[in-house]
């Protein structure tokens, strides 16, 4: 389906030719056949990425949590049902991958506790747009502490998690990114606003 | 201690004020059940960026703006934005003095087959021609905020910028029977570093042609330029040429960008 | 800042064309381009004050500077969209907003790396600001390596402060992109995770747009044949 063009298929060369342009810009996107990273056991990763990775690993069982309780409730629909499909399944790689990564060194899986965040489109998208931010922030606030390896891996992650903001605004009518940059937060911040997005232990 | 229960003592939460209150004091509440595990020690947070990013800022409104571009291959200006209408005038690629030939960019459009065409004032006559070529034929958009107006009755040339006057000085014009166009033109190119000291130290071609001179080598487009007959400014004394002292025509030239609009009333 | 970096930027030899014409020569040419100061040429220069970059790896430095004509092209694409007025609706808006981000983008490179940041190049859109579709099927393209160039550079940055700079930008594309794909009515988010983009590949993918070109040639040290 989304297949990236090989180096002998003329469109690759010029990825922004009016005609190819779509093509192009899949095959720079992403092609879905080159799936999750590969990396290295985490008997081999150093403390501080351990201790990054488990705050990302919350915030990945945060967003899976969160889209399957919306969705198994079923208040969406439309562009929201299929926002939430897709996305689910996003955060559902990344949550395999990062489990992958950190293997028994991963923390438990929280409780939650969403409300009515999951039950109703407004609150929902609400909640999903602080979810989405809140995850781009913890992956750039990760970045100064990982290491290469690490921060190669969480750079291919942030940009998805950052699409998702915006697909999210774009499909409530507000602006999808109205800022210059984006916050790199704390660990300490990233838990502060997963506990008050309802992230229980 | 945890940094966790250090962070949730940190926060006043009486500072905050109704739902956030509350959100505030649940999160209090529960803040020490959600403590980083115990394997976790202190997270250094997030070094600094090195870029200071100052806020987005919105375009000016532009009202003296003025687009140019040149030709990038030989074409036909025609009359419509169709590859089927008739041909007002031929465009080379280069001006006889050798530098990229431009166009004023006054309008565009893009035909059903998202073709873009523009609209592009000429330097053909009869003066102020304007014809449609395909976007393709010419180059990257340049913008000016000059604009050069001629008063041949008041043989007066006035620079603005941003629709400021920013240089005056007095010209000499055609001759009545070699009248300076009138019009709307546009600055062609510039020379520089000739000897010739009849044409001053630098001139400016426009895409203002003569209507009489027509056999004119190099194609009897009016230029504008030095003199070593200041004691003739101002007056009706050249072929058409617009003639300017010296001191004007170097002024002209460290403010006067090629693409500036010319107008010569 | 080596010379083979422009090179590569060097759009189907419209550099060398303008060389030809203008007489420069090519050192010459990549000098007055590339600001002036012949030492960008050759590595560091010691006399730039003021600004933060002069702390910067030489390294960090050259990244810096690609990630600065990467936001000089999305710049300038979003803001002559905006001007030349083709565009309607939410597409126009996200060309104002895009454009206005891309901008202060450019300031802050520009403002970091002082007198070793690079001049911004000509370019040639060759209508894709001026058709709305032309319009979003570049926005998309360009978001989407924007990201990937980011990505592509992350781990080859040395000095923290300069990381944090790209990853706070890199994610900021990313909703570009997405918003782009949205209005053309794409895919926001293909794959659960996006790909790094090298350098070279980057480099490649600019070149073939034929966006950056030379500078006009409309001076010339010739006798005037005016009418006089």
């Amino acid at each position: 389906m989304n297949r990236p063009l090989s180096d002998s298929d003329p469109r690759s060369r010029s990825v922004l030719g009016r005609r190819s342009l779509l093509l192009g810009a899949a095959a720079l996107g992403g092609a879905t056949i080159m799936g999750a990273p590969r990396m290295t056991t985490a008997a081999s990763l150093p403390q501080d990425d351990v201790r990054a990775l488990n705050v990302l690993l919350l915030v990945e069982y945060t967003q899976v949590a969160f889209y399957t309780e919306a969705l198994r409730r079923g208040a969406l629909g439309s562009g929201l049902l299929r926002y939430a499909r897709q996305v689910a399944s996003q955060e559902a790689e990344h949550l395999r991958f990062l489990k992958r990564l950190l293997t028994r060194k991963a923390d438990p899986k929280p409780d939650f506790d969403f409300g009515e965040a999951t039950g109703r489109p407004d609150t929902f998208v609400v909640a999903a747009t602080k979810i989405e931010d809140l995850a781009v922030g913890a992956y750039n606030g990760a970045g100064s502490n990982v290491s290469p390896e690490v921060l190669a891996e969480a750079a291919k992650i942030v940009s998805v998690e950052a699409r998702h903001a915006a697909w999210i605004r774009s499909i409530v009518d507000e602006l999808p990114a109205p800022d210059a940059t984006d916050e790199a937060l704390s660990a300490d911040e990233v838990l502060e606003r997963l506990s008050r997005l309802g992230v229980r232990r | 201690m945890s940094p966790a229960c250090r962070v949730a003592r940190a926060r006043p939460v009486a500072a905050q004020a109704g739902v956030g209150a509350a959100v505030g004091l649940a999160a209090v509440l529960l803040w020490p059940v959600l403590e980083s595990s115990p394997r976790q020690k202190v997270l250094p947070p997030p070094a600094a960026s090195v870029l200071d990013v100052p806020p987005p800022e919105r375009l000016g409104r532009d009202h003296h703006v003025s687009v140019w571009s040149t030709v990038r291959r030989p074409a036909r200006a025609r009359s419509a934005p169709e590859s089927g209408a008739p041909v007002v005038a031929r465009v080379e690629d280069r001006t006889p003095e050798g530098t990229d030939n431009t166009l004023l960019i006054l309008d565009r459009t893009h035909d059903a087959r998202g073709r873009v065409w523009v609209r592009a004032r000429l330097p053909a006559l009869p003066s102020g021609s304007t014809g449609w070529l395909p976007r393709a034929a010419i180059g990257g958009y340049r913008l000016v905020r000059t604009h050069l107006v001629v008063d041949l009755d008041r043989r007066s040339a006035t620079l603005l910028r941003n629709g400021h006057p920013v240089v005056r000085a007095h010209v000499g014009v055609g001759q009545p029977r070699w009248p300076t166009p009138r019009g709307r033109f546009y600055i062609r190119n510039k020379l520089v570093r000739y000897r010739s000291s009849f044409y001053g130290p630098l001139a400016f071609g426009t895409s203002a042609r003569s209507r009489v001179l027509t056999d004119w080598p190099g194609g009897g487009f009016v230029g504008i330029h030095g003199t070593d007959r200041p004691d003739l400014i101002p007056g009706q004394i050249s072929h058409g040429c617009i003639r300017m002292r010296n001191h004007d025509i170097t002024r002209l030239g460290g403010l006067m960008p090629v693409g500036t609009p010319l107008t010569i009333r | 800042m080596d010379r083979s970096y422009f090179d590569r930027l060097d759009v189907d030899g419209a550099l060398a064309e303008s060389l030809q014409r203008t007489g420069l020569s090519r050192a010459a040419f990549l000098a007055a381009a590339l600001g002036g100061s012949t030492a960008l040429l050759g590595g560091l220069t010691t006399e730039a004050a003021g600004a933060q970059g002069d702390d910067l790896p030489s390294n960090d430095v050259f990244i810096l500077n690609y990630a600065l004509v990467l936001e000089y092209l999305q710049a300038a694409f979003y803001t002559e969209a905006e001007r030349m007025g083709a565009l309607r609706d939410k597409t126009a808006r996200a060309a104002q907003v895009v454009g206005s981000v891309e901008r202060a983008h450019v300031e802050a490179f520009k403002e970091v790396l002082g007198r070793k940041a690079v001049k911004r190049p000509t370019f040639d859109f060759q209508g894709a600001t001026e058709n709305p579709k032309a319009f979003l099927k570049t926005a998309v393209a360009f978001e989407d390596l924007a990201v990937a160039a980011y990505k592509g550079q992350a781990t080859r940055i040395k000095s923290k402060p300069a990381l944090m700079a790209a990853l706070a930008i890199h994610s900021v594309e990313a909703r570009h992109a997405a918003w782009m794909r949205y209005l053309f009515g794409v895919n926001p988010a293909r794959s659960a995770f996006d790909q790094p983009q090298s350098r070279p590949e980057v480099t490649r993918v600019v070149r073939s747009t034929n966006f950056i070109t030379g500078p006009p040639s409309t001076k010339a040290e010739r006798s005037p044949r005016y009418m006089g």
